[in-house]
């Protein structure tokens, strides 16, 4: 078998599939010969579910023999470890849940199973999708395929690692203050942050109630488009699910960027910005006009504000992990512990302030987007952190140009708009309006399919 | 002279008392920072000019009523 297969798109595995001239237990084999051979270096797997996943690909199987058109029947995936999955451990990252085996499956989890996927197993996630796994914590820290010394991004960054590696074809994300689009821009891969309210975060740990998101990750925006149209949609289990009607992700995604307006704020977000950032970032606006967008500057000047998310993220993360710090703090990671009790800090009116200001951002980029389409920012100031730097407990918290997505609730997708000198990905994220996912994905595909960053490989 | 919005860690200490718990000496600095940090913006903010601003959020499939009024 080429070794191709281990990049094959969702579309490509499924015309195979359909054709017989590959099978979904073949394509498994294959990957968990590969997982077994990558992932001593890489760390992107906290638990294999090699027998699931057989079995998953026999089911899937005989459902294309039978003429199931289901597009992710056979399709290898794998969950972020903060996805509860029923009989298989659901680590957190941490040592607190080391050994914890659910008995039911998130939300999520259940949709991807019902549409037949195959299970290859669990991602390790940043503890708690917070803090990134020290040397010496119970579990190690996922490493970067396109340079090892660097860190994938996180939380989700085993999902980085392993879709960077071709380890799977889709995986899992959640997004708190950038989450999924973190790992997806400094391991060149897409994935998008849909609508608060979009994807169900039932069975999901929480982080922060009202900036968790769950999403897809993928290697391009079909796959995304695939993964999120079958994940998307209400769940009653999710208190802040939405019941807005889910749209046809795949059908509008040939409509191209054509006739839409695109704002690029220009404050906020280039403070800081790597030079070779920027240029990527500017010659993707170019790609973007010459495929008929209209792109515009815009400013949200209430965005100085927007490091109160992290005000927020602290309060509402200590709230949820209160008891176990108080009890049981000696399981927590070094540097997470007291990050997160740090979170006891904060007083109930500098909450509310930092809610407040969030409010204000909501409306002043509502109102932007009464004139645009959607916005373009860099993803990322910088490529991926090296674990010297990140393994320094002074290092800190970055400013961040996802958190005011996270704030805002509005649908961001990132994607792969360049490479820095140094061979690391770089990135760019484009946001729409509330629940308007079909216009993001549709933007990203056209962009995708004018250049040729998301074909690269990494080294591994 | 000190920036008056600035988080010190004598007041870091004192929130730490008020808050009945316990950070080890040598991650002070660190929470400082990430505390300091997150703080800035609530401190630099004059509630008074945003007096209609309500703490809350709400998202709607229409832009148009997700507007400031």
């Amino acid at each position: 078998m080429s070794d191709e297969i281990f990049y094959a798109t969702i579309r490509e595995l499924g015309t195979r599939y359909r054709k017989r001239e590959i099978s979904p237990v073949e394509v498994t084999r294959a990957l968990l010969s590969r997982i077994e051979k990558l992932d001593p270096l890489l760390h992107a797997f906290v638990t294999l579910t090699a027998d699931r996943a057989l079995e998953d690909a026999r089911t899937a199987e005989a459902a294309l023999r039978r003429g199931d058109e289901n597009p992710l029947l056979g399709i290898p995936v794998a969950h972020k470890d903060i996805y509860l999955t029923r009989g298989i451990r659901t680590t957190g990252g941490s040592a607190l849940f080391a050994e914890w085996i659910p008995d039911s499956d998130s939300t999520v989890v259940r949709r991807w199973q019902e549409a037949g996927t195959v299970l290859l197993g669990k991602l390790i996630t940043h503890e708690f999708a917070f803090g990134l796994q020290f040397p010496g914590h119970k579990f190690p820290a996922a490493r970067n395929p396109w340079n090892l010394d660097h860190i994938p991004g996180g939380s989700s960054s085993g999902s980085g690692a392993a879709l960077a590696a071709g380890l799977v074809a889709g995986a899992t994300g959640s997004d708190t203050g950038g989450s999924i689009r973190g790992p997806a821009a400094f391991c060149g891969i897409a994935g998008i942050k849909p609508t608060y309210g979009r994807s169900s975060r039932a069975g999901v740990m929480t982080l922060s109630w009202t900036l968790d998101h769950t999403g897809p990750m993928a290697r391009t925006v079909e796959d995304c488009a695939f993964l999120l149209q079958a994940m998307a949609g209400h769940d009653p289990a999710d208190p802040a699910s939405s019941t807005v009607p889910v749209g046809d992700y795949l059908a509008s995604l040939r409509r191209g960027a054509s006739g839409l307006t695109i704002g690029v704020p220009r404050n906020y977000f280039f403070e800081g910005v790597d030079a070779e950032i920027e240029r990527a970032f500017e010659e993707a606006m170019d790609t973007l006009r010459k495929l008929g967008a209209e792109v515009r500057d815009v400013r949200i000047p209430s965005l100085r504000g927007a490091m109160s998310f992290l005000l927020i993220l602290m309060a509402e993360a200590y709230a949820y992990h209160e008891r176990d710090l108080r009890e049981r703090p000696e399981l927590y990671g070094d540097v997470l512990r007291e990050r997160l009790l740090a979170g006891a800090l904060v007083s109930a009116s500098e909450y509310t302030q930092a809610q407040r200001i969030r409010a204000e951002i909501c409306a002043e980029t509502a109102e932007v987007l009464r004139d645009v389409d959607m916005l373009a920012t860099p993803t990322t100031p910088k490529p991926a952190t090296p674990f010297t730097l990140a393994h320094d407990p002074e290092f800190a918290f970055p400013r961040s140009n996802m958190a005011p997505f996270n704030l805002t609730g509005l649908p961001t997708l990132a994607l792969p708009c360049g490479f820095s000198s140094t061979g690391l990905p770089l990135s760019m994220q484009l946001s729409g309006r509330p629940f308007e996912e079909s216009t993001v994905l549709r933007v990203g595909h056209a962009y995708e399919e004018a250049t040729a960053w998301h074909t690269r490989r990494p080294p591994v | 002279m000190a920036d008056p919005h600035e988080l010190t860690l004598d007041e870091l200490r004192q929130r730490i008392r008020a808050a009945g718990i316990t950070i080890p000496e040598n991650r002070l600095a660190m929470v400082c920072k990430l505390l300091g940090d997150a703080l800035a913006p609530v401190r630099a903010l004059d509630s008074r000019t945003i007096r209609t601003v309500e703490p809350a959020v709400k998202f709607v499939a229409e832009p148009k009523e997700g507007s400031r009024e």
